[in-house]
């Protein structure tokens, strides 16, 4: 790979360039480096979905993605869902339909949604329970963030 | 957690992947969707030097219904609905690999060469370091089965046996050339939890090619685990075939994974059966047959011996329902 320890790549909408050594994790990356700390840490290990950003659209883990690996790719965090003014419609939702509890879970839930209605812009109530079956939540018992879902969908997430 | 430091390279074609194999011999891994690899870095099971990154090289992607590329994302699998109706079994598996999340980034070749799993060797180094180490990572012992040779880790790959019932080959690269072999020699029965592949050094999975002549048997895989959201198969029961009009049975395979070191497939137990109906005595008594010959051990969070008792229990259920054509 390219022998300088940089990696380039979209961030959010922006170009961004950053130092990157070959091990470093795309979490790490993200929250250490360029400071963007919506993207949560929970588990590190794949099973929790805290950390989900989308990478060119797709919803992925970034505590199990190489950051080098982004290279000339499109990242989107929680940082970089909401439009110039306000929230997104799911982002609204979850405010306003009490999903979020503590809310360390929430930036993964809201990736993980987004992605689904940008798919699926009317999902039913069973594909939005599998779609988010790898977002774990201790606070809401989920009720409350599949009602979220399901009144954002159908408005532009 | 922070990675340990590793140099990355990043092929473009199989000819140049096998190249670096060659030139890196035995200090490096391939590095696929990195869902399973990664965790294991994370915990300090097994490093080496080198990472071979797999996602640039074309002939790795891709699918259709006779081909799945090694690179394919198992979430683009189960999200092609002709796949699903020529392969029911395989689409059963699909769905029950880890999380969606997961299956975004995870790939059909990661997940054929899964690492086997243990209780005492899925831990962080800290924990294993308190215990101490074991043959599979840093050490001279088991725990399960203590003597100082075999380790019984646990194959918990889903896709496997959902293939084998599908007479699956595996397209294999190497620094000698190609070959191609059936997905059951892609293991080792020979081996154990730690030597458990047939791969040469340095090889490379580059498809997995589903023949035309299993397509549309009806099939079914069913998975048991603890928590259904994520956890890893305790067990996985596949099953395919072809009833004729009169309910006699045409041709049935049938595939145990998540109970020993690698999958396996009961072809001398399911062939005497072709020509007969199956009913529940028959079904009773080839669980009863496949229970008796799986000998999972304990190193998953469930006992082995319910877990034996479940294989029985799996095997009828899966056959009943592939029967009747539950699958897709
Ligand atoms: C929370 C969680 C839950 C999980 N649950 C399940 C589960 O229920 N069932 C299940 O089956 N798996 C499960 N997994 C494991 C894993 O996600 C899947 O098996 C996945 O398909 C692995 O694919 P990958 O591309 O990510 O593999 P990687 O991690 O990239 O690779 C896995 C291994 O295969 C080797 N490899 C990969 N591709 C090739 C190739 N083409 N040629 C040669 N070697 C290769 C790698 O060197 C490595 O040793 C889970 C993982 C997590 C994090
Ligand atoms: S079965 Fe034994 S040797 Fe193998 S991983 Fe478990 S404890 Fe280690
Ligand atoms: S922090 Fe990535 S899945 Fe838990
Ligand atoms: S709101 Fe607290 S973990 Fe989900």
């Amino acid at each position: 790979m390219g022998s300088d320890d940089r990696v380039s790549f979209t961030l959010n909408d922006r170009p961004v360039q950053a130092a990157c050594p070959p091990e470093r994790i795309l979490l790490d990356l993200l929250r250490e480096e360029l400071r963007l700390t919506g993207t949560k840490r929970g588990c590190d290990l794949g099973t929790c979905g805290c950390c989900t950003v989308l990478i060119d659209g797709r919803p992925t883990l970034s505590c199990l993605t190489l950051a080098r690996l982004v290279e000339a790719r499109s990242v989107t965090t929680i940082e970089g869902v909401s439009p110039a003014q306000g929230l997104s419609a799911v982002q609204r939702a979850f405010v306003e339909l009490g999903a979020t509890q503590c809310g360390f879970c929430t930036p993964g839930f809201v990736m993980t949604a987004t992605a689904l209605l940008r798919e699926h812009p009317h999902p039913s109530r069973s594909e939005i329970e599998q779609a988010i079956s790898g977002n774990l939540c201790r606070c809401t018992g989920y009720l409350a963030i599949v009602r979220a879902i399901e009144s954002a969908a159908g408005s532009a997430p | 957690m922070h990675l340990d430091p590793f140099e990355l390279h990043r092929p473009t074609s199989v000819e140049e992947t096998v190249g670096l194999a060659r030139s890196l011999a035995g200090r490096f891994d391939y590095l696929a969707g990195g869902t399973d690899l990664l965790p294991n870095y994370k915990m300090h099971l097994n490093l080496r030097p080198h990472l071979v990154a797999l996602e640039a090289v074309p002939e790795l992607t891709g699918h259709s219904l006779e081909r799945l590329g090694a690179m394919s994302r198992l979430a683009d699998l189960e999200r092609d609905p002709a796949l699903a109706a020529a392969w029911p079994a395989l689409a059963d598996a699909l769905r029950e690999v880890a999380t969606p999340l997961v299956r975004a980034s995870g790939t059909v070749g990661g997940n054929l060469l899964v690492e086997t799993r243990c209780f005492f060797f899925n831990q962080s180094y800290f924990w294993r370091a308190s215990l101490g180490f074991c043959l599979k990572a840093d050490g001279d012992r088991c725990h399960v089965v203590p003597q100082k040779t075999t380790c019984y880790a646990t194959f918990s790959g889903d896709l496997a046996p959902a293939l084998l019932v599908g007479d699956a080959e595996v397209e294999i690269a190497g620094p000698t050339g190609r070959r191609r072999i059936p997905l059951t020699g892609l293991y080792d029965a020979g081996g154990d939890g730690i030597r458990r592949l047939t791969l040469q050094p340095g090889e490379l999975l580059v498809a997995v090619h589903l023949p035309p002549r299993a397509r549309g048997r009806r099939g079914r895989y069913l998975k048991l685990r603890v928590r259904p959201a994520y956890d890893f198969p305790e067990l996985g029961v596949a099953v395919a075939g072809r009833w004729d009009g009169d309910g006699r049975v045409q041709e049935l395979r049938l595939a145990v994974g998540g109970a020993e070191p690698h999958p396996r497939t009961f072809d001398d137990l399911t062939a005497p059966l072709e020509g007969q109906r199956l009913n529940d005595a028959r079904r009773a008594a080839l669980g009863e047959e496949v229970a008796r010959r799986v000998r999972p051990v304990h190193n998953t969070f469930l006992v082995p011996e319910y877990r034996k008792k479940m294989v029985a229990v799996f095997v009828r259920r899966a056959l009943a329902q592939a029967e009747e054509g539950r699958a897709a």
